[in-house]
């Protein structure tokens, strides 16, 4: 499980000090967690900390019971590599890879084999319906089947925690419903993290936490909407 | 998919950029081989004609240095008897006189090096191998023996006169088979003909050839303690002295092509740098995805070493393609070629491309392995 314990995050911006999280403390179950709110309100800077991109200035995050905040960069990058996935507003893909590339790159960081690379590889973009475009590199993929790869890269390795954020922002009403429906469905076996403006997407999870002025406002149980 | 290969698609994905730079480090590298091999070159053909010269010890007047005679003949028939008496007490197989004159100016095309040679003894004491491919080894008096190159550029044949001086014409009575060295380029004369032309009595230098199983360097001492005011060098200590003095030349042609490859290596960073900018996201996505620091600076430092080593084969394929061009050049010319690409010489130049890499992506990877993540995916 993935825990936060009175995450604060606080930058400097000449002389004016900026406090873009403070005092965050929540659990994160298994299953299907949105968090919302504004622009400002602390949504990346949470998921930012929770994933060890960032240090945060006071609090900690802990996975089970390891101090994640108390790691080197390199370490939280190997925790990242074996436990997080991620996908992005943007798909944010190596642009020189072929779709199966990126999805096996992942697993190239972990020293898997190269065949089991891409079987595994393989096998996952079937998952996502992308097995006509293995070979393709991202630029003739569409935005959807883009997102589709990214979503697939982050499941090669079965984590136990997967983040999205703003998954769906960048797509079209067609391709945000074939991804969603992945993802969630994805979700069910894990903690999924779901960073969005997107209050109907967000109602899709288990539970939505509200966030303003980088504070939890609130926490809202839902009964999901399914996939 | 390794990490050989990423690198190699990357570089691929920007085929302009890279094949510029590539012929940079190549014109670089190129340069340098080029450079660098007329040391070689020079090295090679010397060590050659000195193992080629018959006699392992050449006696000058004290102060000339290295593999070269007095300009003027400085060595008299006096010393020249008390090296020979020497010689017969030290038990050497021959001690033989010699003069040189030389013809015409710096153009070899129009020179003529003539060397002198007592009666009785043939260039095949002096240079073991050399054989007349027409009419005799040996020249009479009023004689000479050519060279297969020198009688070949001047249309010598058997009988052709050569003129030394307005009093002394002589025969050609022997061509030698062309070996590829320095005696394809001489003309042996009876000594005192040359001495004649010199008006002098005196030696260039005198040639002492051992028995199976004399010490040169002993020997040469035991001459010097002998007979004073001559230095009595070896064959091995001209080629130290021709090695001292090749090394001096090949540091001052490196660092005329330092100029060359430092640009060379600029292109390098400049092309690895721009390539750090332009995937900083790129570098942060693997880094979210959980690839080290290590990971990615070993990434954009092979990128380097990739692109220096690249040019730096294609540089020493065509340096060596220079090299040869220049020895068609310098074999039609003088008979020796002048220009060499040695094993030492090709490892050098791939290890200096190759260091040339290094330094040139240390930087960028230091750089792109130390962006942190929340920056490199804009996510500030």
């Amino acid at each position: 499980m993935l825990r936060a314990e009175n995450l604060t995050k606080r930058y400097r911006q000449g002389e004016k000090e900026v406090v873009a999280l403070q005092g965050f403390t929540y659990a994160f179950p298994k299953g299907a967690t949105a968090v919302v709110g504004p622009s400002g309100s602390g949504k990346t800077t949470l998921l930012n900390l929770l994933a060890g991109f960032d240090l945060p200035t006071e609090g900690g995050v802990f996975l089970g019971e390891t101090p994640l905040h108390r790691f080197s960069e390199d370490e939280r990058a190997g925790v990242r590599l074996r436990h997080m996935g991620f996908v992005f507003q943007q798909w944010n893909l190596i642009p020189t890879l072929t779709a199966l590339e990126n999805v096996a790159f992942p697993l190239l960081l972990s020293g898997w084999p190269q065949g089991k690379r891409q079987k595994r590889a393989a096998e996952v973009l079937e998952q996502v319906g992308l097995a006509h475009r293995l070979h393709h590199l991202p630029n003739r993929l569409s935005g959807g089947e883009q997102q589709r790869v990214a979503l697939a890269r982050a499941l090669a390795l079965d984590p136990e925690i997967l983040f999205a954020d703003e998954p769906t922002g960048n797509l079209d009403a067609e391709s945000r419903e074939q991804v969603a429906a992945l993802l969630f469905a994805a979700g069910e076996a894990r903690t999924l993290i779901l960073v969005t403006h997107d209050l109907e997407l967000a109602q899709r999870a288990g539970r939505i936490l509200y966030l303003k002025g980088g504070r939890l406002l609130r926490e809202e149980a839902l009964q999901p909407a399914g996939t | 998919m390794e990490v050989f290969y990423l690198v190699l698609r990357n570089l691929m994905a920007r085929p302009v950029r890279s094949l510029l730079t590539l012929l940079g480090v190549l014109v670089a590298t190129s340069s340098m081989v080029l450079f660098l091999s007329f040391g070689e070159g020079l090295r090679r053909a010397l060590f050659q004609e000195l193992s080629r010269v018959g006699p392992a010890i050449q006696v000058v007047p004290e102060g000339t240095e290295g593999f070269g005679f007095s300009p003027s003949p400085e060595i008299t028939p006096e010393t020249f008897q008390a090296l020979s008496q020497a010689g017969k007490t030290l038990g050497v197989r021959a001690v033989i006189p010699t003069l040189l004159l030389t013809r015409g100016g710096f153009d070899p095309n129009t020179s003529f090096f003539f060397q002198g040679l007592p009666p009785g003894v043939a260039p095949d004491l002096l240079y073991p191998g050399v054989k007349a491919r027409e009419g005799q080894l040996l020249p009479s008096e009023k004689g000479a023996v050519v060279g297969g190159r020198i009688a070949k550029r001047n249309g010598l044949s058997l009988g052709s006169s050569l003129r030394l001086s307005p009093k002394v014409t002589l025969k050609v009575e022997g061509i030698l088979e062309e070996a590829g060295g320095l005696a394809d380029n001489l003309i042996f004369v009876p000594l005192p003909v040359l001495q004649e032309v010199l008006g002098t009595r005196n030696f260039s230098a005198v040639l002492v050839a051992l028995n199976p199983g004399q010490k040169a360097e002993e020997v040469a001492r035991a001459l010097e303690r002998a007979v004073p005011g001559v230095k009595a060098q070896t064959t091995s200590e001209v080629m130290r002295f021709a090695e001292r003095a090749l090394r001096i030349s090949d540091l001052v042609r490196f660092g005329i092509s330092l100029v060359a490859l430092t640009v060379g290596g600029l292109l390098v960073a400049n092309t690895v740098m721009m390539s750090v900018y332009e995937r900083i996201r790129e570098f942060g996505v693997m880094r979210a995805l959980g690839a080290r620091r290590g990971f990615i600076f070993r990434l954009v430092l092979l990128e380097a070493l990739l692109l220096a080593l690249m040019g730096g084969l294609l540089g020493l394929g065509v340096g060596s393609l220079a090299s040869s061009a220049i020895n068609l050049y310098t074999v039609d010319q003088v008979g020796l070629a002048l220009s060499a690409i040695t094993p030492r010489l090709a490892l050098f130049a791939l290890g200096v491309a190759l260091t040339l890499g290094l330094l040139a992506g240390l930087l960028p990877a230091h750089n792109a392995s130390r962006i942190p993540v929340v920056e490199a995916l804009g996510r500030v």
